[in-house]
């Protein structure tokens, strides 16, 4: 027997969440889908596919302030902004609850970061399983898979009558207290068949092309900009700075990426990372090298956002195809 | 055409008259172009031109700067191309222009054949690019003008300027300052970009609205006067702000004022570059 | 979910330890000793570290910086680091006065293993800023001098005006067993010491690498020709430490900048020895 809610308690239970917790979920602004706070159930955008950017804001912001710095009377105080309240990500792909288990071992090693802590675990992930694959999605060959419950609280897979409930974790069971389950027998849809992508060896493939004249070659037609670390749910470089406003002095987080031209360069003009071939191979080299040895994943969630909005058509699955083959036998590198 | 573009590149890379040639090939997806360099004959056999060719390859030219290099051309990169040269970014003698004639730009997806022609095109007076040094495709009647395509022009210039604020925080609130639309512009080929310098830091790292609104308005008026439009700014941008908007508006700015058009004639500076005694400033008239 | 337990406890790893600029000692035109103190007395008191070992330092308003620390805890005179104005962040602390307030965050990283030196020679070789992080070792070597062999100082900078620590130059000189050689790219009216390059210094001094160890601190140019004539007088790899220098904002192994391929300098490091670095993926 399976829980299963019809579309209508649906609405009622998201509506019944939006008392207690910010709800995030899909929703259309102008020609996009984006993961936006919303007022009440009917904002949501089901069909949605893929929206253009990851959940990953909600939990690692684009700007975010680590503490204020504020004297009175001659006192300087330090002080971290307060806590969120409670979130939920409501509809977020089991690709990009992946990403937040890769962001995991990151922030919450000790020691942890509190403020990505404070706010995992302070938000709930209700999981939409997808019905249907695009063509930039490859989840089930780094790990994952359409319908994986593994990184959520609760999945949700549609079904006619509804949706099938899925309940994962004490999280979600608590979200679901206000929901009306019943209990039926249904058989849950069969996932969508993907493409597989070869990722055998990849880790080793990687490291024996990183002096390879390839990444030169691929970072010909790269334009350095940082769409793909953005939409990525796995990315997580940054940038710390402070700020001055109105009198107002924080220290900030913000997001950044590795093909950025100054990434690297010291006060002083030095840059380690001076060429266009040495900042692509970083990228590729931490999601395919570094982070794995280092965590035991690959820092890829198969979500394709990357492929399908870089400008140039740099493809991640491609550079793995490729990679593979230099390990091999040597190939005229595909740039 | 396809065969006449690697004709001449494998002629060009085996005599050495150019070490390189970016043009086009065939992307992951099958159907959409992408940007490729071919460095040997070999490779000049994955040289493609069709109506998915929407990059404008101009800017790669700046990194090559002392290397001869042969490169595919549409009309509205041949502009772009021109603006370079007069700004002294490109050597006209370094670089061997295939001009393609081009029949329009389809607006397509990643992995999605599209059918209609991008909005740039669908107003566009040139198939012919006004500079080559070769051409490839059957030269044709250029079309006249039309109306600008994007609906939104005409809401917008009726607009009163609180209005217009609004419409633009709505969009420039989207913005992830991912700088997409530097990259691609072939305007934008400063060493160092205002939003980058730490000292004066002119734009704090802030990924915020204030620094949001900065960041495109600034980078508007640099192009004023220089953007041949040609919206890679607009198709690169992840969540999709109609950068082409603002562009096109200061371009209609410029050519009311000046009545110049950026790349059109070579060896004409920029309106923003030269002071004429005669010149409209647009101030108490 | 195990790395949420609720028992670890957590605080903000970006807060810094709130300090007072107590002095500020012109060490050369452009570089500056900051000492200072930790403003809460028990941080003061558990402020632990070793030579070699870093921290950030805050420009409040601007920013943090990593920066070597360049005194000794058990000194209990304060925290110091010798900083060159070159950047945004050290610009600001080079205009503070003492008084001020500055943030210090840390130590980060692993430190040179003086321990494991004892017996044996030591060749300490500083270009510059370079021979900031070394102060501290020097001065490690010298309060312990009898657990240690010959130590070799060679001190280079563009001009004699660049020479940091001078003022200690003569309690190191005089230590027993100790050679201080001092030199400059280029000299003025008052100098009669060495006008060369580091590299020729030492193929002039010719160190012998028996029981020894090179440790090691410049620009990278320095670094490269030096590290070639030590290995011409056999110095292996192994035997040569130095301390890189990298762009970080976390000292966590997260920011993504300071990598050296798949090894952090702030977590992995700053301390390598060449062996090490001989196995790092891209150049430091």
């Amino acid at each position: 027997m399976s829980q299963l809610i019809s579309r209508s308690d649906l609405t009622a239970w998201i509506n019944a969440l939006l008392a207690e917790y910010t709800v995030i979920a899909p929703t259309k602004v102008d020609s996009l889908a984006l993961y936006q706070p919303v007022k009440r159930a009917d904002d949501i955008f089901m069909d949605f596919g893929i929206t253009a950017l990851s959940p990953k804001e909600w939990l690692f912001p684009p700007t975010e302030t680590l503490f204020t710095i504020t004297t009175q009377d001659g006192t300087m105080k330090l002080e971290a902004p307060p806590l969120d309240g409670k979130n939920l990500i409501f509809a977020i792909r089991p690709c990009d609850a992946r990403g937040f288990r890769l962001l995991d071992k990151v922030f919450l090693a000790p020691p942890a970061d509190t403020h990505y802590a404070q706010r995992r675990q302070n938000t709930t992930l209700i999981g939409l399983a997808c019905s249907k694959a695009l063509p930039q999605c490859f989840c089930t060959s780094v790990g994952g898979a359409p319908n994986d419950a593994s990184d959520v609280d609760v999945l949700l897979t549609e079904v006619e009558e509804g949706y099938l409930v899925n309940i994962v974790t004490e999280k979600g069971q608590a979200a679901v207290a206000q929901a009306k389950l019943i209990e039926k027998d249904v058989t849950p849809p069969s996932p969508p068949n993907l493409k597989p992508v070869s990722t055998e060896g990849i880790v080793e493939a990687t490291l024996r092309a990183y002096n390879d004249d390839y990444w030169e070659r691929l970072a010909d037609r790269c334009t350095h900009c940082n769409v793909c670390a953005f939409v990525c749910p796995a990315c997580y470089c940054f940038d710390v700075r402070d700020h001055i406003n109105q009198g107002k002095t924080e220290r900030l987080r913000c997001w950044d990426s590795c093909q950025a031209p100054g990434f690297t360069r010291v006060a002083g003009g030095y840059t380690p990372r001076p060429t266009k071939g040495a900042r692509l191979r970083q990228r590729f080299g931490h999601k395919l090298l570094y982070y794995p040895q280092q965590y035991g994943d690959l820092l890829c969630v198969g979500c394709g956002r990357c492929i399908a909005s870089c400008p140039v058509n740099i493809d991640i699955r491609e550079v793995m195809e490729d990679l593979q083959k230099l390990g091999v036998k040597s190939v005229s590198a595909r740039a | 055409m396809n065969q006449a573009i690697r004709d001449k590149a494998k002629e060009l890379l085996a005599s050495g008259a150019v070490s390189c040639v970016i043009g086009y090939d065939v992307g992951s997806d099958g159907i959409n172009a992408r940007p490729f360099f071919a460095y040997t004959e070999e490779e000049a056999d994955g040289l493609a031109f069709d109506q998915t060719c929407t990059h404008n390859l101009v800017k790669y030219l700046i990194d090559r700067a002392g290397k001869a290099t042969a490169i595919v051309v549409k009309p509205c990169d041949a502009r772009a191309l021109t603006v370079l040269i007069n700004e002294k970014q490109v050597k006209r003698e370094e670089v061997f222009i295939i001009g393609a004639v081009c029949h329009g730009i389809i607006e397509s997806t990643w992995g999605q054949k599209g059918s209609d022609l991008q909005g740039r095109c669908q107003t566009c007076t040139q198939h012919t690019p006004l500079v080559y040094d070769l051409l490839v495709g059957e030269p044709m009647a250029e079309p006249t003008p039309k109306a600008p395509l994007d609906h939104r022009a005409a809401t917008l210039a009726n607009m009163s300027v609180a209005e217009r604020a609004a419409f633009w925080a709505e969009q420039f609130q989207r913005c992830l300052r991912c700088n997409a639309c530097r990259q691609v512009c072939p305007g934008c080929y400063c060493a160092e970009c205002f939003v980058d310098q730490l000292d004066p830091e002119w734009v704090g790292i802030r990924i915020d609205l204030p620094e949001k609104w900065l960041w495109n308005t600034i980078r508007a008026f640099h192009l004023a006067g220089r953007c041949v439009g040609c919206d890679e700014c607009q198709r690169v941008c992840p969540v999709n702000i109609p950068l082409g908007l603002l562009n096109h508006k200061l371009e209609e700015e410029v050519a009311t004022l000046f009545d110049f058009r950026p790349g059109v004639k070579a060896d004409v500076p920029a309106p923003l570059e030269t002071f004429k005694k005669d010149e409209k400033l647009g101030i108490g008239e | 979910m195990s790395l949420l337990a609720p028992e670890r406890p957590i605080t903000n790893p970006f807060l810094p330890y709130l300090a007072t600029v107590k002095g500020v000692t012109q060490l050369t035109p452009d570089i500056k000793l900051f000492n200072l103190e930790l403003d809460d007395p028990e941080v003061r008191e558990g402020f632990d570290y070793r030579p070699g070992q870093f921290a950030f330092v805050s420009a409040f308003g601007v920013g943090e910086a990593p920066f070597g620390l360049v005194s000794l805890p058990h000194w209990k005179a304060g925290v110091e680091f010798a900083l060159r104005r070159v950047g945004t962040v050290t610009r600001a602390l080079h205009d503070l006065e003492p008084g001020a307030k500055v943030g210090v965050r840390g130590p980060y990283g692993n430190y040179f293993p003086l321990e494991d030196y004892r017996g044996k020679n030591i060749l300490i070789i500083g270009g510059g800023i370079g021979m900031a992080p070394l102060r501290p070792v020097i001065r490690t070597i010298l309060e312990r001098r009898p657990d240690y062999g010959d130590l070799t100082i060679i001190n280079g900078a563009r001009s004699p005006q660049d020479l940091v620590f001078a003022d200690e130059f003569d309690s190191w000189a005089t230590a027993p067993r100790t050679r201080l050689e001092l030199t400059v790219d280029r000299g003025d009216d008052n100098w009669s010491g060495q006008v060369a390059l580091i590299p020729s210094v030492v193929q002039e001094l010719k160190p012998s690498p028996a029981n020894a160890v090179a440790i090691l601190c410049g620009p990278p140019i320095m670094i490269k020709f030096t590290l070639a004539r030590l290995k011409e007088l056999c110095f292996a790899d192994a035997q040569i430490v130095t301390t890189l220098e990298a762009k970080m904002k976390c000292g966590m192994g997260r920011c993504m900048r300071c990598n050296i391929g798949d090894k952090f300098v702030c977590a992995d490091g700053p301390v390598f020895t060449f062996e090490q670095i001989s196995h790092l993926l891209e150049p430091f």
